[in-house]
């Protein structure tokens, strides 16, 4: 599953984050490493996805969380 | 004199500590070759003099963009003396990674835990003592915007200096490297006998697996193809693996390290009620409208008493000026000299200082509160388009104000490129002033169908967007290293009024001592060719130049009258129609051509009689993007700290608006 797929108020785990290095390395240092727990805060089907994680709220694109493979937590 | 570099993630408070360590003592430049701002200052502590580097904020030490290049490659040089890591309490464990990252760097190095308060308002106590401790490097708690606490700060400091503290990486070693997984300790194999400087050969393998370009590159060249292969094949077994699995052993240094140190209570989390709106998709729009308008109306009222109140002063000086002359039995051009150049341009810039300032306090603010974020967020399908971040959405409003004002306010974005792109777009963007003269010109020939030509500038506005992102969008934001939007929504804080003010009334003296500058040499460049002995204009210089090129500017629809009132809309929009006034009435006022700042009694009536509709289309349409004031070059100017750069903008504001000129002139002839 990935990560635009989480409804708010669910609770997940980051699995994997497909793509480049300039990527992972993106997602890594805001806060969002494999085997982290993070809060969708808000997913309205047409904005960026809010989600909180490491006492951070980060917004990431809606294409961007399609290469976010996820888990529910 | 020892060189101290401040690293942090954005969002840490290091501009806050930077601002309050050095306060005037500032140079900020740029990077030697490189198109990233470098700010640096001094400040003395018992007899010594200490530098200050402010590096550009970054949330690790990967270089994907041009700022965080400029921060990794400072950091892995070693040029500091004492690197001082600043990370937010309140986002302990995040912005944390930082000095993870750092881990394997032989710099000495402190830690600086901001922003105390807010941790502890949030119910999260850590153990300093513990900390320091554990990761056996000075560790300070601190609250940057408390100026009582930076004696504690200068302490700690100096500690770190004098007992070079190193931060060791057996710790965070040990959590990249375990038994299953030995792909560190073979790269490490592979590296020895490598000059390094001041990395350890933990911080190149796991830079390695990251995949890090820089680091690829370096290594490649260092060592015989051979064993580049080897590598490569240890590398290639991992893949993206290897930099996820260096990021998951970071977090897990962290949070095993914290896990002795913090106690938080758990709080439930959810989108605040504000968030909720300010971040709604439409809501979100309307409420970052409402707060912009209301910016600009505070804008306007710090503003206008400024404003008028400095031509108020110009009106009584320039009397005073007149008298004084005479009194002395000088000519009345020296006096005429000292009013349109110095007291004219004084009064212009210490006017429009007044929006810079309100602009600078109000951005400032939004920052400050984390509010820009959020506008950034709702915004950003916007601005994408153009390849720019949704928090140049601001600055661009704002231009609507005053341009000027807005390059300044521009600063609120993160790379110079996108910097650059939005100040080229701004240009374009029309303020009150410029709007107000379109107007006026249109409704003077075309009467009841002015509205028209609004809804026809908006358009045109937009295909100038179009057009520059075209031109400049590329070479100022490379798309391979764009990426869809992944950024912080930092929690809100309390705004630091003292130092946001400070700070501001520094950075408003700064532009204003270019500004001034740039307004009274072309002030003076205008007053040189238009004096003439008996002040009637067609004894001028400017008569004469603008009578020798009239075949060349009659391409574009414009006479000489029209061309120099078009170059005097490049002093300021009101000076435009302060120009037409005298050239349309040939009356002996030359001398203050460009200060006059209003049309003529008559002004429109004579236009109406002298320029025929093909011209004056030509000419509205050149001043709708023509360069919008002397004042906006000036901030430009001190902006980018790059005249090539201050120039192609310019140049290419009177390529397209000369562009616009011959096109639509050509147009109208054909078909009036």
């Amino acid at each position: 599953m990935c990560l635009s797929e989480m409804k708010e108020n669910q609770k997940g785990l980051i699995q994997k984050i497909n793509g480049d290095s300039r990527f992972v390395s993106r997602i890594v240092s805001m806060g969002l490493p494999p085997n982290s727990a993070f809060l969708v805060l808000q997913n309205d089907g047409r904005s960026p996805i809010l989600v909180y994680s490491h006492d951070t709220m980060i917004a990431i694109n809606r294409k961007e969380c399609n290469q976010i493979d996820v888990e529910f937590a | 004199m020892r060189t101290i570099a401040l690293l942090g993630q954005p969002n840490s408070g290091k501009s806050t500590l930077f601002n309050a360590l050095t306060g005037s003592h500032q140079h900020v430049g740029n990077w030697p070759g490189k198109t990233v701002e470098r700010a640096e200052g001094f400040f003395t502590y018992g007899e010594e003099l200490y530098r200050v580097v402010d590096l550009p904020g970054s949330y690790g030490l990967t270089a994907n963009s041009a700022e965080e290049m400029v921060t990794r490659t400072y950091i892995e040089h070693g040029y500091a003396d004492l690197v001082c890591i600043i990370v937010d309490a309140a986002q302990l464990e995040r912005s944390l990674y930082m000095l993870a990252d750092f881990v394997g760097v032989k710099s000495p190095v402190m830690l600086i835990l901001n922003m105390m308060d807010v941790a502890e308002h949030h119910g999260k106590k850590i153990d300093v003592v513990k900390l320091e401790k554990l990761l056996n490097i000075p560790v300070l708690g601190f609250v940057a915007s408390d100026t009582d606490g930076y004696l504690r700060f200068f302490e700690t400091m100096e500690r770190a200096l004098n007992t070079h503290a190193i931060i060791s990486v057996d710790k965070a070693r040990s959590f990249a490297e375990t038994s299953e997984n030995s792909v560190v300790s073979r790269l490490e194999n592979y590296l020895s006998g490598l000059k390094l400087g001041v990395r350890e050969k933990f911080w190149i393998a796991s830079k390695l697996l990251e995949n890090d370009s820089l680091v690829c590159f370096e290594i490649r060249n260092a060592v015989d193809s051979e064993r580049w292969q080897e590598i490569k094949k240890v590398l290639d077994e991992k893949g993206v693996e290897g930099g996820l699995l260096m990021g998951e052993a970071k977090y897990r240094f962290i949070s095993e390290t914290l896990r002795e140190v913090t106690t938080e209570t758990q709080q439930q989390v959810k989108l605040s009620r504000f968030d909720k709106i300010a971040t709604h998709r439409i809501w979100g729009k309307f409420v970052a409208f409402f707060i912009l308008v209301i910016t600009l109306a505070v804008s306007m009222m710090i503003a206008v008493p400024i404003i008028a109140s400095c031509f108020g002063l110009q009106g009584v000086a320039e009397p005073l000026v007149v008298k004084m002359c005479e009194s002395f039995g000088w000519w009345p051009s020296v006096a005429s000299f000292v009013n349109s150049v110095f007291v004219g341009g004084l009064a212009v810039t210490v006017a429009m200082m007044g929006f810079v300032f309100a602009i600078l306090v109000t951005f400032g603010l939004m920052e400050d509160t984390g509010y820009l974020a959020r506008s950034s967020y709702v915004f950003d399908s916007w601005l994408s388009r153009l390849g720019l971040h949704g928090k140049a959405f601001m600055p661009l409003f704002s231009g609507l104000a005053c341009t000027g004002g807005a390059v300044c306010g521009t600063r609120v974005l993160d790379t110079r490129g996108q910097r650059l792109f939005a100040m080229v777009l701004l240009w374009s963007i029309p303020c009150g002033a410029k709007v107000s003269v379109v107007l006026f010109l249109a409704s003077v020939f075309f009467g009841s169908m002015a509205p028209l030509f609004g809804i026809v500038y908006v358009a045109m506005i937009f295909a100038s967007f179009w057009l520059s992102s075209r031109l400049f969008g590329n070479k100022l934001m490379p798309v391979s290293e764009r990426v869809g939007m992944i950024m912080e929504l930092p929690p809100y804080h309390k705004p630091h009024w003292k130092i946001l003010i400070k700070t501001v009334v520094r950075n408003v003296w700064a532009i204003f001592k270019k500004a001034i500058v740039v307004i009274w040499a072309v002030s003076l460049l205008f007053w040189l060719v238009s004096y003439s002995k008996d002040g009637v204009v067609e004894h001028s210089v400017l008569y004469t130049i603008g009578n020798a090129i009239e075949p060349f500017t009659q391409i574009f629809g414009m006479r000489w009258q029209l061309f120099i009132s078009y170059l005097g809309g490049i002093f300021s929009k009101e000076a435009s129609l302060g120009v037409m006034s005298v050239v349309f009435a040939s009356t002996n006022d030359a001398f203050s051509l460009i200060s006059r700042n209003e049309a003529g009694a008559n002004l429109g009536e004579m236009m109406r009689a002298a320029v025929s509709i093909p011209e004056a289309l030509a000419f509205i349409f050149a001043s709708m993007f023509n360069v919008p004031c002397v004042l906006t070059m000036g901030t430009t100017y001190r902006e980018t700290h790059s005249f090539k750069w201050t120039a192609a903008i310019a140049g290419y504001y009177f390529a397209i608006s000369l562009g616009l000129a011959f096109v639509v002139y050509h147009i109208a002839l054909w078909v009036f």
